[in-house]
């Protein structure tokens, strides 16, 4: 579908990616400031 | 509030009330009035999905949750992107596709019209219940801290929305969130900067962060665990907020009409899908920022005389009351360790640098402020037992961020942080009311009628009921503060009473083609029955789980039930045609 092509990336897919891999990047930096700073 | 405060919060009000009508012009149908035309640009969507989902709450419960437990309250958030993820793949397109007003529209054409009614039911008792009480807590803190009347408060609050929102619908909402949330993101970004301001001079980040991570409140990653067993009373943890989060944010953006709403008046699926995405890529740092203001008010109050509760009206109550006397002379005790604390040199011993580098006086002195602090929590754990016991409010937390707002902030600024307040409110208020007066003309009025409407009686019928759950949603608000906390408490978990079931409900929808809609709604209907005992269980505490835990059970119990009820029905569904 026309309307339905994914800005930037080729495919959405890559889009889904980089949401979970900011997710898990969030994820660690946060494990790393509650041990550094506990 | 002085008079520039109030110039400044009237402006800011009234002006979004004028920009919303001026921006609300559409066409006079239901597709202009629910939709907008379907031509609402990605960004847009965005801060329209982000307005809605932030209330009045969000802003002014964040930093105070921080503040006394600490930022793992993020955790809460960590399901969202995931979520995003299998709404754009999943619900989106199927929606966008099947060009529906509401979520609950394609249930009928998936299931029958009576699964279709029951769950847009069970979104109009739910929402229309739960909006009232998201217009109560603010309004109960404002004019408690403030002093203002609860009916204005509540008017203010809920009522002033509802012009802008009958006379523009969707349209209006949408520009009206864009610049509500540009204002919002403004006013908090210059309280976090005063925060820091006016800290002692050379105290900086680095003492911020060793501050909040000495006293606790840095504690942004919890497993959950308690020894080598998994606590499940537990409300906020990696494992409750990934899964449970997951399940509460798929059912929230998937089959709210509230959140749908906002992602259907978009140009294109792709616009839709943009707007999504990018709420699971800036949600999670938001809140940790919304979080980390908590702990840099922590900070300056390790630096600053700190109420010995921030809730003045609740103390005042005691003033009246059999502890009169005992109040005064725990105050004064209270006062008096203050004030020593704030007496000695480098009262906060984590940023310390003669504590750090092992000097015997500047060690013993940090036992002392320890020590003082330990004294501190003392007085105040007495104060909210004689609260409890006069059957006061002892919940300081949601006073903490605007009581350092009214002492401490410049003049005018205190009134566009009280405006913040409202527009956030307004924000989440007025997409809800555009939702369920979507609900009832589209899943009820329209579809039981057995009259045709025309256009023009359609679109004055939409308008009427977005009034009539306005005015609805200011009296359950009113009510809501007469009957008090006990009422709040019960319709806050409202939300989590129900989202599991409906969630479960289009999960069957969109991934299980083989089951149909008499399987699915015998199992809502059973599901919700053991959900809502679950809940009264967990309440007297007889089952000890958390209430994220209940949109896992809610969701699963429908697809498991519908699935072995199906093996018992004779007809089986012809799968959805895609």
């Amino acid at each position: 579908m026309d309307e339905d092509r994914a800005p930037i990336f080729k495919k959405w897919s890559y889009w889904y990616v980089l949401v979970i891999a900011f997710l898990i990047l969030c994820m660690l930096f946060f494990y790393l400031l509650t041990k550094h700073f506990s | 509030m002085s008079r520039p405060d109030w110039i400044v919060l009237a402006l800011t009000l009234l002006g979004m009330i004028a920009y919303g009508l001026y921006k609300g012009r559409t066409s006079r149908d239901l597709e202009g009035y629910f939709l907008s035309n379907r031509s609402v640009p990605w960004y847009m969507v965005l801060l329209g999905i982000m307005g809605t989902q932030a209330s009045a709450v969000t802003f002014l419960s964040a930093p105070g949750q921080a503040y006394t437990d600490g930022m793992r309250f993020v955790q809460y958030y960590f399901g969202l992107p995931l979520a995003m993820v299998v709404l754009c793949i999943s619900f989106v397109p199927v929606f966008h596709r099947l060009k529906v007003f509401t979520a609950y529209e394609f249930l009928e054409q998936r299931f029958d019209l009576k699964t279709r009614a029951f769950t847009s039911f069970l979104f109009l008792v739910q929402r229309g219940l739960s909006t009232g009480i998201s217009i109560a807590a603010p309004s109960i803190i404002l004019s408690s801290l403030l002093g203002w009347d609860i009916l204005w408060t509540n008017i203010f609050m809920g009522g002033l929305l509802i012009i802008y929102t009958v006379m523009g619908g969707a349209k209006a909402v949408a520009y009206t969130q864009q610049l509500q949330m540009i204002i919002i993101f403004g006013g908090m970004t210059i309280a976090g900067y005063l925060v820091i301001h006016r800290l002692p001079a050379g105290v900086g980040w680095a003492d911020i962060l060793h501050t909040g991570g000495k006293a606790g409140k840095l504690n942004i990653i919890t497993t959950g665990f308690r020894g080598k067993s998994f606590d499940w009373n537990d409300k906020y943890n990696l494992i409750s907020g990934v899964i449970g989060g997951f399940f509460l944010a798929l059912s929230y953006f998937g089959t709210d009409q509230s959140q749908v709403g906002r992602y259907l008046t978009a140009r294109s699926l792709t616009e839709s899908r943009i707007g999504l995405l990018l709420n699971g890529l800036v949600k999670v740092p938001m809140q940790f920022l919304i979080l980390l203001l908590g702990v840099m008010v922590f900070t300056f109050y390790q630096y600053n005389r700190e109420p010995i509760f921030f809730n003045q009206a609740e103390l005042k109550v005691l003033e009246h009351s059999k502890y009169k006397d005992s109040l005064a002379l725990v105050t004064s005790q209270y006062e008096a360790v203050e004030k020593e604390r704030l007496g000695v040199p480098g009262a906060d011993a984590a940023t310390d640098p003669d504590v750090a580098a092992g000097h015997a006086a500047a060690a013993v002195r940090a036992q002392r402020v320890v020590a003082m602090q330990k004294e501190k929590e003392g007085y105040k754990s007495t104060i909210k037992r004689w609260l409890n016991d006069v059957g006061e409010d002892s919940n300081d937390t949601n006073y903490i961020f605007l009581r350092f707002v009214t002492d401490y902030l410049p003049k005018g600024l205190v009134g566009l942080l009280i405006a913040v307040i409202f527009l956030a409110a307004w924000g989440s208020i007025a997409a809800t009311l555009n939702s369920l007066s979507s609900c009832t003309i589209i899943d009820f009025h329209k579809r039981f009628s057995s009259r045709q409407l025309s256009v023009e009686k359609e679109y004055s019928l939409s308008r009427l009921y977005t009034l009539f759950w306005g005015v609805f949603c200011v009296a359950v608000a009113q009510l809501a503060y007469n009957i008090g906390n006990s009422l709040i408490e019960a319709v806050n978990v409202l939300g989590s009473l129900f989202y599991g079931v409906i969630l479960g409900i289009f999960l069957v929808a969109f991934y299980r083609k083989r089951i149909g809609g008499h399987a699915v709604f015998i199992s809502a209907v059973i599901v919700e029955i053991a959900v809502v005992i679950l809940t009264v269980l967990s309440r007297k505490g007889i089952v000890p789980l958390s209430f994220l835990w209940f949109n896992v059970v809610g969701a699963v119990g429908v697809v498991l039930l519908s699935e072995v009820l199906q093996l018992f029905m004779k007809k089986v569904a012809e799968p959805a045609g895609e």
